[in-house]
């Protein structure tokens, strides 16, 4: 017979037993099933010019260093679009705009170091928005992205962990341009040189060595202020510039991860053929095959010509030609659903040059040629321009396929890359063939980068007050929805004046080994997640 | 003697020179330069911006100026600074030196020794089946481009033994070396293999027909002996010549298969300084490359010499 | 007849040589009848094709005929190599011949000269000769001449000191005849046939050294279909999925330089009075 003593400790032990399991079953949440440990060998494609991101503006700095930084602000790795409502707090603890929403107040983190010991304060973000806003010389080689702080005014600072944007206008986009991986924040007291070669961070991973065309490496960051990370050890970039070499080395294990939307779709079914097991993501890489257009010089000074152009263009056909179809067609905008500020399919229907009888459109511009005096006897000849890289050259002989329809005889000038682009600055060319990224998807970005009267990378000159005065507006605007209408209509206004005629919206794949786990990459944007923080090997 | 190895040794100089100033006025005649690949790569257009870059590094300078600079600063020891990596120009081409060098060295012993055997064998056995199937084996290795050689070398691995033997990071010993650079060493050194053979081949031919060999067997020696001791050395003579052409055109050979294999030597790191227009960088590899060959060169002309007495140079 | 006979029974691979060469000239020349399809078109829906049918050695990457654009890039890559050989065959004879007969200072300066063309290696000169020039058929020619004038001049010139010293040459001058004629007349003939071996050797590694180019992204630019290209960039990442598109055409390569070869050895054999079995 069990008496009320002992059964009373038996209840308590049973109890605290339930009651420890409990407490096992909570703790023991996804924090415990990653690895610690490996390093990460991935391939890259090309020598990064330098290490610095900040005066970069390609994946091949962009994603082997973004790791060594932090931002004020990052989207969240959780949201597979990149979104103005997803932004989550790095090194700013919380932030908040003043009542008329020309001031933006941020809070920062405390006990954060950057990697030489040295304590992140917020003279750091001074600093670096002084230097990029060109306040400050801070002896950078270049500054690609001045024009995203146009709006800033003054950065002011409140004690070490307080610093204040004073902006002209409101500028909603403003955090997502902050919450990019080309805005990371740079310390004051490293000087812009040391940065490009051997870079100071705050990030999870500490720069070890970069050997020029042969690899980058990182190492973790033991002091890293997010406890528990990163899981890796290292991250290891092997320079691999021939892609078919990469690729088989890539399908027999050698590297877990490959640069990101290197590989076409078409290459991605060839890996994924190769190896089963291989998880694999074709996403918009916010790349677009565009045309520069020479509006200073014949043919195209003449809008009909441009306008004939336009309207011989068979965007599915890239389209189907380059990727099989993957690609997206759209305007200046990357397309829905990836993209948030796309045209729908029905508003995009509206838009000339867009419509889905493409031999209407051809008649159409021959009508126009003929009305100049050119025919099927009497073709207009033309050179397209484009550099002397295989992505760029096929899309340029597409492009020449088409242009035979509305009677104009073109052909292909593969430039040196140094070449074309002395040329670009010379205006020393009739139509180029281009591609570009842009590091986020936003309008702002691609407003102000491409089509502002007078900013650098608007390499044909285009320039149209009225247009900027929406720009402006719609920079302006806290509805999301009012300002995607908005912004529907500038990009239909930009397509319809020829400014850069867009041809296709490219995807890109990447692939890597099941071990790998951890990886979120973003639908609209190729450039903004490779913190790699959350990122562990299974093996 | 003395006064020809000193007067080719001027004359080297003088080479030398007039590779330095071919090599300077070549790169400044093709159009771009740093600057313009650095702002290509961000796509900016701001010319005040690059004109920045430009002054830095001091190529506003006349070209006389420029030229003095670089020459000068050879001559103490200053090879200037890459203008990619910003690193010292010695920093980034001393370590990679080696790595060519031994794929080159490795290249050319497996050159040396399948081709000249092959070739005795073959001229010894003329006009044989083992004859003819060796001179069409050699005919297809000089006929495969070597980077096709490579590629398909990578495929075979891949498909047979799911491995691929390029390099991904530096080995750790001597052995581990030899090892990754085995392979790659053949695919580059197969063609000039085929080369040697041929050669071998057809001077032992030439020099088994003559006189004194027959001399040679009248006195009774035996065949062995015949062939080796007295054709061999006298047929060598056009191979030692080939091998000093062979090394101009080796460098081509060892750029793509450095590009296929993925070896982080010098060859395929000129290429990339040329696309970079890393002038210091591409100049000084140049000058190197040339010092190698000049003095390749002058090695072959003394050993032409010395075996055939027939050529004497204005004596 | 009888005469074809006779060679090929002395010279049987020099025979198979010409055969080769043959059929391949005849592809180059007649291009435009003998191509099923035209080599320029894009037809996005037969991407990657493998070979059979409509397609016989299967299509590349945007949907072209592989088999059409190999058979034009006969022409391509013949024209190139023999206008490339014949340029530094010509102007490598000409500086080799004059500067082993004259030679002195002229011949100190023109071996000076070649030697300098010789130590800039060979990719390195074409690659700075496409990037002033820019990429086309007649600067990619001319980027592979130029480094073989060295080579050519170097041997014939060679070969020019060692018959100078020559009885006959030598009995030549006692006779009084001018050095002009003693060149022309005596030195320059029992060049010829060296010569002509030499070039049929180069005119292999003209086409290899092109296949070099292309295929590091120099040389003949698009949309001509010259088989190092086709072997290149956008070939060669689908060799698992598509190998035929490396396959074929540096078989193409290796056939046409390997033809060349065997000719060349044939010449050498019937011509080079020195190597007669």
């Amino acid at each position: 017979m069990v008496n009320k003593h002992e059964q009373r400790r038996e209840a308590v032990g049973l109890v605290a037993r339930l009651s420890f399991a409990v407490l096992l079953l909570l703790s023991a949440g996804p924090a415990h099933a990653q690895k610690h440990g490996g390093v990460l060998r991935v391939t890259h494609r090309d020598n990064p010019p330098s290490a610095s991101i900040l005066e970069e503006a390609t994946i091949s700095t962009d994603m082997p260093f973004m790791a060594v930084f932090n931002n004020l602000v990052v989207f969240d790795p959780d949201s597979k679009q990149n979104r103005l409502d997803r932004i989550v707090p790095d090194l700013a603890t919380s932030w908040k705009y003043a009542d008329d929403d020309r001031t933006l107040t941020f809070q920062l983190r405390d006990g954060v170091k950057w990697h030489d010991g040295k304590p992140f304060t917020s003279a750091d973000v001074k600093c670096t928005w002084d230097m990029l806003t060109g306040k400050v010389d801070g002896k950078m080689r270049k500054n690609p992205r001045k024009t995203w702080w146009f709006n800033v005014k003054e950065i002011t600072t409140n004690g070490p962990l307080e610093v204040a944007f004073h902006l002209n206008d409101p500028q909603p986009s403003l955090l997502a341009m902050l919450a990019g991986g080309f805005s990371p924040v740079y310390p004051c007291h490293v000087p812009a040189a040391q940065m490009r070669t051997h870079p100071i961070g705050t990030g999870p991973f500490k720069f070890v060595e970069f050997r020029q065309n042969e690899s980058i490496k990182l190492v973790r960051n033991p002091d890293y202020w997010k406890p528990g990370r990163p899981y890796l050890d290292g991250i290891e970039y092997t320079i691999i510039p021939n892609r078919s070499t990469m690729m088989l080395a890539l399908e027999t294990g050698k590297f877990d991860l490959n640069l990101t939307g290197e590989l076409t779709p078409e290459l991605v079914k060839d890996v994924k053929a190769a190896v089963p097991s291989m998880q694999c993501l074709v996403q918009p890489s916010n790349t677009q095959g565009n045309l520069l257009v020479n509006r200073e010089r014949p043919p195209f000074d003449n809008a009909d010509i441009r306008r004939a152009m336009g309207l011989a263009i068979d965007r599915k056909a890239f389209s189907d030609i380059l990727s099989r179809g993957v690609y997206n067609v759209g305007g200046a905008m990357l397309a829905p659903p990836e993209g948030i500020w796309g045209w729908s399919p029905e508003f995009m229907a509206t838009v000339p040059g867009y419509g889905a009888d493409v031999e209407k459109s051809r008649a159409e511009g021959r009508r126009i040629m003929a009305a100049l005096g050119y025919g099927p006897d009497k073709m207009l000849p033309l050179k397209v321009s484009t550099r002397n890289i295989p992505d760029y050259r096929d899309a340029a002989v597409i492009l020449i396929d088409h242009l035979k329809t509305v009677y104009i005889q073109a052909e292909l000038e593969p430039l040196d890359s140094a070449v074309w682009y002395a040329r670009l600055a010379r205006k020393d060319y009739a139509v180029g063939m281009n591609v570009q990224g842009t590091g986020i998807d936003d309008p702002d970005v691609m407003f102000f980068e491409n089509y502002l009267c007078g900013s650098e990378r608007n390499y044909t000159a285009y320039c149209n007050p009225e247009l900027e005065k929406l720009f402006h507006q719609q920079s302006m605007m806290k509805d999301l929805d009012a300002r995607r209408k908005l912004v529907w209509e500038i990009d239909r206004k930009l397509q319809e004046d020829g400014a850069r005629p867009i041809v296709y919206q490219s995807q890109g794949g990447t692939c890597w080994w099941p071990q790998v786990k951890g990886l979120k990459l973003a639908v609209n944007s190729i450039y903004n997640h490779w913190r790699f923080e959350d990122v562990w090997l299974d093996r | 003697m003395l006064s020809y190895i000193v007067r080719r040794l001027l004359l080297m100089i003088v080479t030398l020179f007039g590779v330095s100033v071919a090599i300077f006025l070549l790169l400044r005649i093709v159009p771009g330069n740093i600057a313009d690949i650095l702002f290509d790569s961000a796509g900016l257009i701001d010319p005040a911006e690059k004109q920045k870059i430009v002054v830095d590094l001091g190529l506003d300078k006349a070209l006389p100026v420029q030229y003095g600079q670089w020459i000068f600063g050879l001559f103490r020891g200053d090879l200037g600074y890459s203008y990619v990596s910003e690193k010292p120009v010695i920093d980034e081409i001393l370590p990679r030196i080696p790595i060519t060098a031994r794929l080159a060295g490795l290249a050319l012993l497996f050159a040396v020794c399948t081709g000249v055997p092959l070739g005795v064998i073959s001229a010894v056995r003329q006009n044989t089946g083992l004859d003819y199937l060796l001179r069409v084996f050699s005919l297809t290795g000089l006929s495969m481009p070597s980077f096709w050689l490579g590629l398909l070398i990578l495929m075979f691995f891949v498909h047979y033994f799911g491995t691929i033997p390029i390099y991904d990071r530096a080995p750790a010993t001597y052995w581990a070396w030899i090892q990754m650079l085995v392979i790659p060493a053949a695919a580059v050194g197969f063609r000039s293999s085929a080369l040697i053979m041929r050669l071998t081949r057809s001077s032992m031919l030439e020099v088994l027909r003559q006189d004194y060999v027959r001399t040679a067997r009248s006195k009774g020696l035996s065949e062995r002996a015949v062939t080796f001791d007295h054709a061999l050395r006298n047929a060598m003579l056009p191979v030692i010549t080939t091998i000093g052409v062979e090394t101009a055109f080796l460098m081509g050979g060892l750029i793509v298969t450095e590009t296929v294999f993925n070896i982080p030597g010098v060859a395929r790191f000129l290429v990339e300084a040329i696309r970079w227009r890393d002038y210091p960088m591409v100049q000084n590899l140049v000058m190197f490359i040339a010092l190698v060959v000049v003095v390749v060169n002058l090695i072959v002309d003394l050993a032409y010499m010395f075996v055939d007495p027939r050529i004497r140079y204005g004596q | 007849m009888s005469e074809i006979a006779y060679l090929a029974r002395r010279y049987p691979l020099g025979v198979g040589g010409a055969i080769i060469m043959t059929v391949f000239v005849f592809a180059a020349i007649f291009a435009g009848t003998v191509a099923p399809l035209d080599p320029f078109t894009t037809n996005p829906r037969a991407s990657l094709a493998p070979p059979g049918g409509t397609y016989l050695m299967g299509a590349d990457m945007m949907g072209r005929d592989v088999f059409s654009r190999m058979i034009h890039g006969a022409r391509i890559s013949l024209a190139v190599a023999l206008g490339a050989t014949f340029l530094g065959s010509g102007f490598g004879a000409a500086l080799g011949l004059s500067s082993g007969y004259i030679g002195g200072w002229f011949d100190l300066i023109v071996q000076r000269i070649a030697e300098i063309m010789q130590s800039l290696p060979l990719l390195v000169m074409a690659l700075v000769i496409t990037a002033s020039l820019g990429p086309s058929l007649t600067n990619t020619i001319i980027a592979i001449a130029i480094p073989l004038i060295p080579n050519v001049a170097r041997v014939i010139r060679s070969n020019v000191l060692s018959l100078r010293e020559m009885p006959f040459v030598e009995a030549a001058k006692a006779t009084g005849m001018s050095e002009w004629r003693i060149a022309v007349v005596h030195v320059l003939p029992n060049t010829l046939a060296p010569l002509i071996v030499l070039a049929t050797a180069q005119l292999g590694s003209t086409i290899l050294t092109e296949a070099s180019l292309s295929f590091l992204g120099l040389g003949v630019p698009e949309p001509w279909p010259s088989w190092g290209r086709m072997l290149s960039e956008s070939a060669a990442e689908y060799v698992q999925t598509a190998p035929w598109l490396v396959i074929f055409p540096g078989l193409a390569i290796s056939l046409v330089v390997f033809g060349t070869n065997l000719l060349g050895d044939a010449l050498r054999d019937a011509l080079d009075p020195r190597q007669q079995d």
